[in-house]
């Protein structure tokens, strides 16, 4: 009898399971933007009759109320990292106000010799300071779960859940010791991804620091360095200059595309590069100023600054139409033109002396 | 300058024909908005008849450009005659749109 007047009230709730379903998932996903937090999923339910029915069924003796019953509104957050759980727990501590006697740390519930389902239950409420409604004053009494785990442990969840077990009570003894070395490999392999995300993070700060510093010839050349080494716009200079020529417009394109020319030109260092733009600098501007001056192109993008150093590099070590061909083959593709192109520059280089 | 628009299962097939310089850059603008719409565009165009473009030109084709990679869609120019790919390699604009 009691169980039919839970459903009855939960069907009069309604309204207000799906003002705090909106209102909730809205705040969460604010806070995760403005904490710049990527998450690998955000997920919200508003549990179904049939699975409120089927709860009930066989646990209906321990719930009173309907209040009793504390995750008819679910939310969960899917983290790329086990330790940003953490930090978005500390996040929802600050938003809602949480009911800690039901709240549950599944990760701390282990015993040592123990692998499995780990995730964080939070049990909240919103508090006043963050959202009244006077048409709905029992929005802030209601309460509703959320739930935070990373991606593996999201994964381990969903396997155990398709097997058609809820917790590793369940699983026969037999299998029992596969599914606990499984856990641990997915445990294991999230602290590893924390641990190379950290020192990834650590080595890009780093090597921000010390292309900071100029100490140019100690940076090694890789995606990171270089990515670093550009945001000093290290051939703006030359792209200016170029721009002058037709009073043109300069469009900031990505210089990226460069970093695996600049390897195959064997370049090693961040050094290297600055020699080979003081190198080529001048000769590169001559080119540009042969085939832009007179034909009225009032737009140029910022990467011909380095692709008209790339082609003086070239020459200028004597790899001529082949080695221009096999830059535009890198940079654009394999085609016809690129031949064509090539000799077409050969030929203007000539013209300005360059080789 | 005429061009002509054709959805082929979920790629469009433009064409292109003639000149892109000031007295045609409007019109041209015009002309390519339904290439601006919908999501994950995958645009190919054969640029076989083109025989000239301007900045007017320059810019229209970046536009688009970025149009596209913010609906995450591919846009591809295609066949090209020497005069106007060399237009595109001088300012730098093969760097950014993809010629084959």
């Amino acid at each position: 009898m009691h169980c039919e007047m839970i459903l009855d009230e939960y069907r009069k709730r309604m309204p207000l399971y799906e003002r705090l379903n909106v209102f909730v998932i809205n705040k969460l996903r604010t806070c995760l933007d403005e904490n710049h937090i990527l998450v690998a999923g955000l997920e919200s339910r508003i549990k179904t009759e049939n699975s409120l029915v089927g709860k009930l069924e066989l646990k209906g003796y321990k719930y009173n109320s309907i209040d009793d019953i504390t995750d008819i509104v679910g939310f969960r957050i899917i983290t790329f990292y086990s330790n940003e759980v953490d930090i978005i727990s500390a996040l929802v501590e600050q938003m809602f106000d949480i009911d800690w006697e039901n709240s549950v740390d599944k990760r701390k519930m282990l015993e040592i010799d123990r692998f499995g389902y780990m995730s964080l239950h939070y049990i909240c409420r919103i508090p006043e300071t963050m959202y009244k409604d006077p048409t709905m004053p029992e929005l802030n009494q209601m309460r509703f779960e959320l739930q935070m785990r990373s991606s593996l442990q999201h994964v381990w969840a969903n396997m155990y859940h398709d097997m058609g077990y809820k917790s590793d009570v369940e699983v026969p003894l037999e299998y029992q010791r596969d599914m606990n070395r499984l856990a641990g490999m997915l445990e294991l392999a999230d602290e590893q991804f924390g641990r190379i995300r950290k020192e990834i993070t650590d080595y890009r700060r780093k090597v921000q620091a010390l292309v900071a510093s100029g100490n140019f010839d100690e940076v090694t050349l890789d995606g990171d360095t270089f990515r670093s080494y550009l945001e000093l716009k290290p051939f703006m200079r030359l792209a200016k200059k170029i721009a002058a020529i037709n009073q043109a417009e300069l469009y900031e394109d990505s210089l990226m595309p460069y970093y695996k020319i600049l390897l195959r030109l064997n370049m090693k260092t961040i050094g290297d590069i600055v020699r080979l733009r003081n190198d080529c600098e001048e000769a590169a501007y001559q080119l540009a100023l042969l085939q832009l001056a007179g034909t009225g192109l009032d737009i140029v993008a910022y990467s011909v600054a380095l692709q008209n150093i790339c082609i003086v590099y070239i020459l200028k070590k004597g790899f001529g139409v082949a080695g221009l061909t096999q830059l535009f083959t890198a940079l654009y593709g394999a085609s016809n033109y690129n031949a064509q192109h090539a000799h077409r520059i050969f030929e203007q280089a000539q013209r300005i002396n360059l080789i | 300058m005429d061009i002509t628009i054709n959805k082929q299962d979920e790629k469009t097939l433009v064409t292109l024909n003639g000149r892109i310089d000031t007295s045609s850059a409007n019109q041209f603008q015009q002309d390519i908005a339904p290439l601006m719409e919908g999501d994950r565009p995958d645009i190919d165009i054969d640029c076989s008849g083109m025989t000239y473009t301007s900045s007017q030109g320059l810019r229209i084709f970046l536009m688009l450009q970025k149009s596209v990679i913010a609906r995450k869609g591919n846009l591809v120019m295609r066949n090209m005659n020497p005069m106007v790919k060399e237009v595109f390699d001088i300012t730098g604009f093969s760097n950014i749109i993809t010629i084959l």
